[in-house]
């Protein structure tokens, strides 16, 4: 027999009994319980499958330091895997499966990577699957072959296929303390803290808070200890000030007191409320932080020490106090130090025997001995365990006279029946916290553990974290971490001192027994960390890459400090001399879904113009350009999407079309010296510019190359409508801003976004003054009172607009722009004035096919690599002033006659061009050096062909000669003709017209 | 981390954009000494240690900030307006290539 | 004048949403303002433009970062340094400004059109937007009256604190929809009320 129920006992509510699922069988346990203290009571003892070699294995540790029992959770078809089974709160209806075991926990097939246990030592990985492939089945080729086999053979649960439907939060939180750990140290440190005044905020990763005290047998300022907790959890949680935050671990420590914490708000519940999510990921800015973070209990690395039923001791007494579950009937306790005496005592009054204790030390304290024979059970000092004899759970320990000095065995080993063995190889503060926050640990020696460093100013700590492990060490820290000065309460019972011997490995001479485990959840043994030593690997960080210890899901809780011991053995150092790894965040594993939170699935907003709703509506293909959604084409029944933009691109060609140009970046140029500015930041003059007029305008950037053009126009005096390209809307906002903060400061300038506060609407066409007429009220916009590049101010049905005539396809054009709120208004009063003359909508393909044929440029040329020359824009560099750019731009390399430069293509197979592939010289397809590459192609209806621009080397002297496409990839090749990337109507005499 | 805006208070570094090395002077713009636009457009020092670095709080008032950074902890030393630092009389002009 | 279409379009859907249970958590309004515009002082200027502020829209801007004011029908706080965003149920403000600043103080810019106005009110107001926005919202660190600026990822807001349990936000009208969708999402766990 091995784990039952305690008759009585335990914080757990016996009344209300809970069904729940492990492997498909139905298994009962009570409110209160863990899956693992559930299955514990239930005698289940194989919790799960090792890493590599497929050992069975059981509980080994009571709370997130659990390297072994982990699990799958199943909700529905979603998969959660590597669970420790000691953090999942049983509930009605909780379904859980083992993990790495085919076909059953029992019997698995895989276990017979013990057989060849040889293959798998330290590094085996490396050995046989790297290198250079010099045969088929050699090296990396070899691996490649072996891949599938190892991966599913090796390794903790499989994640699921079914998408995640649960649903995860942020939460940012100010306060000004942050207590970590809900221990006596910080409970104490929450309630001094909150008592100054301050907003505290207390979290610890258990349900109930309490830490130690929620299984300890002392009696504080008079009553049991659970009673003063149940007392301090009820003065917080009437507190104003305090946010009390159980089940929460906080996970991450980062720069400026920026702490990251997962709160697990629904994994115990079977349904959660509508909202609630499942998982919360706080994100909190702390003034100051208490690290109460406790301790946690090492093994003792012997053969055979990882057999179910072997379990360390204070976990066993976790068990059997807290939960009521004992871990065994006749438990063999194994120390070497006097803090196993205190658990022996607690699991002999839950009614387990103490069958004996074995302590490396061959004298022990008067206290150790007094618990001692509290316990009962017989006293071996001066022995160690040197191996579990049996299957597949402990049932005996064999044990041996030990010299802990010289760390050898001698005499003869003999065998102590029992079903559970408690183990305890002395305590590790969890300093992980402070080490993220950049602390390097340091070495204590009486207590053969690493310490966190003296605090810096954004963190303090307390308890046993700090290695003072004691409760009333834990209270009077916490109480003066948390700022207050109160009278302590008073702990009656003696604390244990938990200093070790220092003795981490039981190793028979020869090396001959069971395997010996230091990393349980990786599998790996002390032999592997000694073959790892004589391979060469002396750095830890080096030592822990080649054998993976200390890299699991539970980052080495149990295992990093026997490892390094194993090491400075091996090394014939001291440990501290080996060193420590730095601890990174996460602590322990945290959700996707919380991390991604609300930005699961769409990831982005989405940018809605003005006329969404419309284009939605009329059928438009939306295509996102950046976070906007703007119409690609208004398809009809049947068309494909060339058939659409071809026909879109005739009728504005033919008689008028209209397109939503709400995108376009707007930004207010304000003030005194806002003529000034724009003359610094544009290639051309703007302080010239009469009022009631626009400009084309080209901006570089500082190095000389191009950066984004558009028109400007001049509204007042002082006031400037500048617009810029859709992409680049951010980025010359931020540009300007940077120029006037820093280099101009002293211009009296305001810069602000307005995109959103216009809609905009083009109408195309040698029509389009028709359709103005029809609708325009206030103002003419013949010729006269509305020039090419004029504005003019008027209403359209009964809407103030503004009307800006100027063209990016060529055709006689307006843009007409209204408030965003009236924008749907003046679209549908345009487009029933456009009924006469058949005007059509039409999106950004046919935008793109017109502006092509007009040898008009966009990002795809502007790319940062261009220049204005690049792109024939040269004539737009003034000569009169500097601007930002001009310095740099005439720079050799910019000017070179063998730059790539904008050039158009005709294809002379009539097939569709695409935009990226290379041009080269040659028709034959072999691999050539590029001369150019694609960058905007389209059916061009004025043409008569498929059309594109190109950069090409040298590409203003190639006009007339021939190219070939080379897109190996799309297997796109061909001759095409370079032409000028005027296509269509040269000298703009239709948009003057 | 936290960047300290003189005028929103302390704001998480999500809401900021870096713009570059404020090591650095704007050159006269009638300049045409190639080795200066060069050493301006081009050289940045990649202190090890405190740095002065321009941040923008793009996600709040958009004011750019000088910062004192320390590259090798992350700590923040000084945040103040880029304003009021361009705003005082500069001095220092480094060539293309010169080490402090 | 023509009425402004709102932005959120088939997003706003009036009534009672999420938890079902209890006094919904928040209430979303869009207050849909007659006038939101933003007054800019040059440097140096700032007392100047406070003056006109209370000239035109009769609000009287306390000093300091971020400082702010509301009444029923009005509303103003700063956004940045010499920025002052001022908001009026009644169209005409942007003009009435500009009557009140001269040209060399500062410039007066109409975004009536250019930010969505949504109201988040209620007992959970705090909780709620602490989802989405990584600032300090406690009446402490963020009183009645003071204005921020912040952002919501790619969503640059501007928060008005003009009640204890009230908060006015300010938000670009093309992200508008994409920014209630996810304040609506976020509020479903305290129960929400759409007005
Ligand atoms: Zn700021």
């Amino acid at each position: 027999m091995s784990g039952s129920r305690a008759a009585t006992g335990g914080r757990i509510d016996r009344t209300s009994s809970i069904a729940f699922s492990f492997d498909g069988k139905t298994f009962h346990g009570y409110a209160g319980d863990t899956l693992a203290s559930a299955l514990l009571a239930n005698g289940v003892s194989t919790l799960g499958r090792s890493f590599k070699y497929h050992r069975p294995r059981g509980l080994l540790a009571a709370g997130i330091d659990e390297p072994n029992a982990l699990v799958t959770v199943l909700r529905g078809d979603v998969r959660e895997p590597n669970v420790p089974a000691t953090q999942i709160e049983i509930f009605d209806g909780l379904t859980v499966e083992s993990q790495n075991r085919f076909p059953s926990l029992d019997l698995d097939v895989g276990a017979m990577n013990q057989i060849a246990g040889k293959l798998l030592s330290a590094g085996f990985y490396y050995k046989t699957f790297m290198g250079p492939v010099a045969g088929p089945l050699k090296g990396t080729r070899f691996w490649m072959f072996c891949e599938r086999f190892i991966r599913r053979a090796a390794g903790l649960g499989r994640a699921g296929k079914t998408a995640d439907t649960a649903r995860y939060e942020k939460m940012n939180a100010f306060c000004d303390v942050l207590v970590v750990g809900g221990g006596p140290a910080g409970l104490m440190a929450a309630k001094a803290a909150a008592a100054g005044g301050g907003r505290v905020i207390l979290a610890d990763l258990d349900p109930e808070f309490g830490g130690a005290l929620k299984w300890s047998s002392e009696t504080i300022d008079g009553e049991p200890s659970r009673t003063f907790v149940d007392h301090t959890v009820s003065a917080l949680e009437d507190a104003a000030n305090v946010r009390l935050l159980p089940r929460t671990t906080v996970w991450g420590y980062y720069d400026g007191n920026t702490l990251a914490a997962l709160e697990r708000v629904g994994d115990h519940k079977r349904d959660a409320p509508k909202g609630e999510p499942r998982h919360r990921h706080w994100v909190i800015r702390a003034g100051r932080v208490v690290l109460a973070t406790g301790a946690f209990e090492r093994p003792i690395v012997f053969p055979g020490n990882d057999r179910p039923g072997i379990m360390l001791a204070d976990a066993a007494a976790r068990y059997a106090v807290e939960y009521g579950a004992l871990p065994g009937r006749k438990i063999v306790v194994f120390a070497n130090n006097d803090g196993a005496y205190v658990s022996a005592v607690a699991l002999r009054q839950a009614g387990a025997d103490i069958v004996a204790i074995i302590d490396v030390r061959r004298s022990v304290s008067d206290h150790a001995r007094k618990l001692a024979t509290r316990a009962g059970g017989e006293l071996l000092l001066g022995h160690a365990v040197v191996d579990t004899p049996g299957g597949s759970r402990f049932a005996g320990a064999k044990v041996q006279p030990f010299d802990a000095a010289a760390g050898t065995l001698f005499g003869t080993a003999r065998t102590i029946p029992g079903d559970c063995l408690a183990v305890s190889g002395g305590w590790s503060p969890a300093i992980h916290l402070a080490s993220q926050a950049g602390a390097q640990a340091r070495w204590d020696d009486r207590l053969q553990t690493f310490l966190p460093p003296d605090p810096g100013q954004s963190w303090s700590g307390a308890g046993a974290f700090l290695g003072r492990f004691s409760t009333a060490e834990a209270i009077a820290d916490g109480i003066e971490a948390g700022g207050g000065s109160s009278d302590l309460p008073a702990v009656d019972d003696e604390a244990p001192d938990l200093a070790p011997a220092p003795v981490f490995e039981i190793r028979p001479a020869g090396g001959k027994g069971s395997k010996a485990f230091v990393d349980f959840q990786h599998d790996v043994t002390a032999e592997d960390v000694r073959l790892a030593h004589r391979e060469g690997f002396v750095s830890v960080e080096h030592l822990k890459r080649y054998t993976t210890l200390g890299m699991a899901t539970d980052q080495g809780r149990t295992s990093n400090v026997p490892g390094l011991a194993i090491m400075a053995g091996a090394r014939g150092m001291a440990i501290p001399d080996v060193g420590t790894t730095r601890f990174r965040p996460p602590f322990s594993p945290v959700s996707i879904g919380a991390l991604a939170a609300e930005r699961f699935g769409d990831l982005k907003p989405h940018r809605l113009t003005p006329m969404h709703d419309w284009h939605v509506e009329e059928g438009a293909t939306m295509v996102a350009a950046g976070l906007w959604h703007r119409p690609m084409i208004y398809g009809h029944p049947g068309e494909t999407i060339e058939q659409a933009y071809v026909r879109e691109a005739e009728a504005v060609r033919g008689s008028v079309g209209i397109v939503d140009v709400s995108t376009l970046g707007k930004i207010m140029v304000q003030g005194p010296d806002a003529a000034a500015f724009l003359d610094r930041v544009y290639t051309g003059m703007f302080s010239t510019l009469p009022v009631g007029k626009a400009r084309y305008g080209l901006m570089l950037r500082e190095d000389g190359f191009a950066f984004d053009d558009g028109t400007t126009w001049r509204l007042s005096e002082t006031d400037f409508l500048m617009t810029t390209t859709t992409a680049n809307a951010g980025k010359v906002m931020q540009h300007l801003e940077y120029l006037l903060d820093i280099a101009w400061p002293d211009l009296k300038v305001v810069l602000t976004s307005v995109t959103d506060q216009w809609a905009g609407a083009a109408i195309a066409g040698p029509d389009a003054r028709k359709v103005l007429e029809a609708c325009v009220t206030g103002t003419g916009v013949d010729d006269a009172a509305l020039p090419f590049m004029g504005i003019v101010h008027g209403e359209i049905d009964g809407v103030p607009v503004m009307i800006c005539r100027l063209s990016f396809s060529g055709e006689l054009a307006y843009e007409v722009y209204c408030g965003a709120g009236h924008g749907q208004q003046v679209w549908d009063a345009l487009l029933e004035a456009g009924k006469p003359f058949a005007m059509v909508p039409y999106g950004l393909e046919a935008l793109g096919t017109l502006r092509i044929e007009k040898g008009h440029v966009t990002g795809s040329e502007i790319d940062g690599r261009t220049t204005a020359r690049d792109l024939h824009l040269g004539w737009m560099l003034s000569r009169k002033k500097p601007f930002v750019g001009s310095a740099m731009m005439d720079r050799e390399g910019l000017v070179a006659d063998d730059r790539l430069q904008l050039v158009g293509l005709v294809a002379l197979d009539n097939r569709p061009l695409k935009g990226g592939a290379h041009l080269v010289d040659h028709a034959d397809r072999a691999l050539r050096d590029s001369i150019g590459h694609v960058t905007s192609v389209c059916f061009s209806p004025a043409v008569g062909k498929y059309i594109a621009l190109a950069l090409v080397k040298g590409g203003k002297a190639r006009h007339g000669t021939r190219a070939f496409i080379s897109d190996p990839i799309r297997r796109r090749y061909g001759a095409v003709e370079i032409v000028s990337h005027h296509f269509f109507d040269p000298d703009g005499s239709r948009m003057h017209g | 981390m936290l960047i300290p805006c003189p005028y929103c208070g302390p704001r998480d570094v999500s809401e900021f954009t870096y713009q570059g090395d404020a090591n650095r002077t704007r050159p006269d713009p009638l300049s045409t000494d190639r080795e200066v636009w060069d050493g301006y457009v081009y050289d940045r020092l990649n202190t090890a240690g405190d740095h002065r670095e321009y941040w923008q709080h793009s996600g709040g008032c958009r004011s750019h900030l000088l910062v004192v950074r320390s590259t090798l902890t992350h700590a923040i030393v000084s945040a103040g307006f880029a304003r009021d630092a361009a705003t005082k009389p500069k001095k220092t002009r480094r060539k293309a290539g010169a080490r402090p | 004048m023509a009425e402004q279409v709102s932005p959120l379009g088939p997003a706003w859907m009036p009534g009672r949403h999420g938890r079902a249970d209890g006094e919904a958590g928040v209430v979303l309004t869009e207050t849909r303002p007659g006038s939101i515009v933003q007054a800019a002082a040059f440097p140096g200027s700032e007392k100047a433009i406070i003056a006109a502020i209370k000239k035109a829209a009769g609000l009287s801007l306390p000093d300091g970062a971020g400082g702010g004011i509301a009444t029923d029908t009005k509303a103003a706080f700063g956004i940045a340094p010499g920025r002052f965003l001022v908001v009026d149920q009644s169209e005409g403000l942007a003009d009435r400004l500009r009557a009140a600043i001269k040209p060399a103080e500062g410039a007066v810019t109409d975004l009536s059109h250019g930010r969505t106005a949504i109201r988040v009110s209620g007992p959970h107001a705090e909780w709620v937007l602490a989802k989405l926005f990584a600032i300090d919202l406690d009446p402490t660190a963020f009183p009645l009256g003071a204005g921020r600026a912040t952002q919501h990822h790619d969503i640059q807001a501007h928060l008005h604190r003009t009640a204890p349990a009230c908060f006015d936000l300010y938000v670009f009208r093309s992200l508008a929809r994409s920014f209630w969708t996810m304040l609506c999402h976020a509020a479903e766990e305290v129960g929400y009320d759409v007005r």
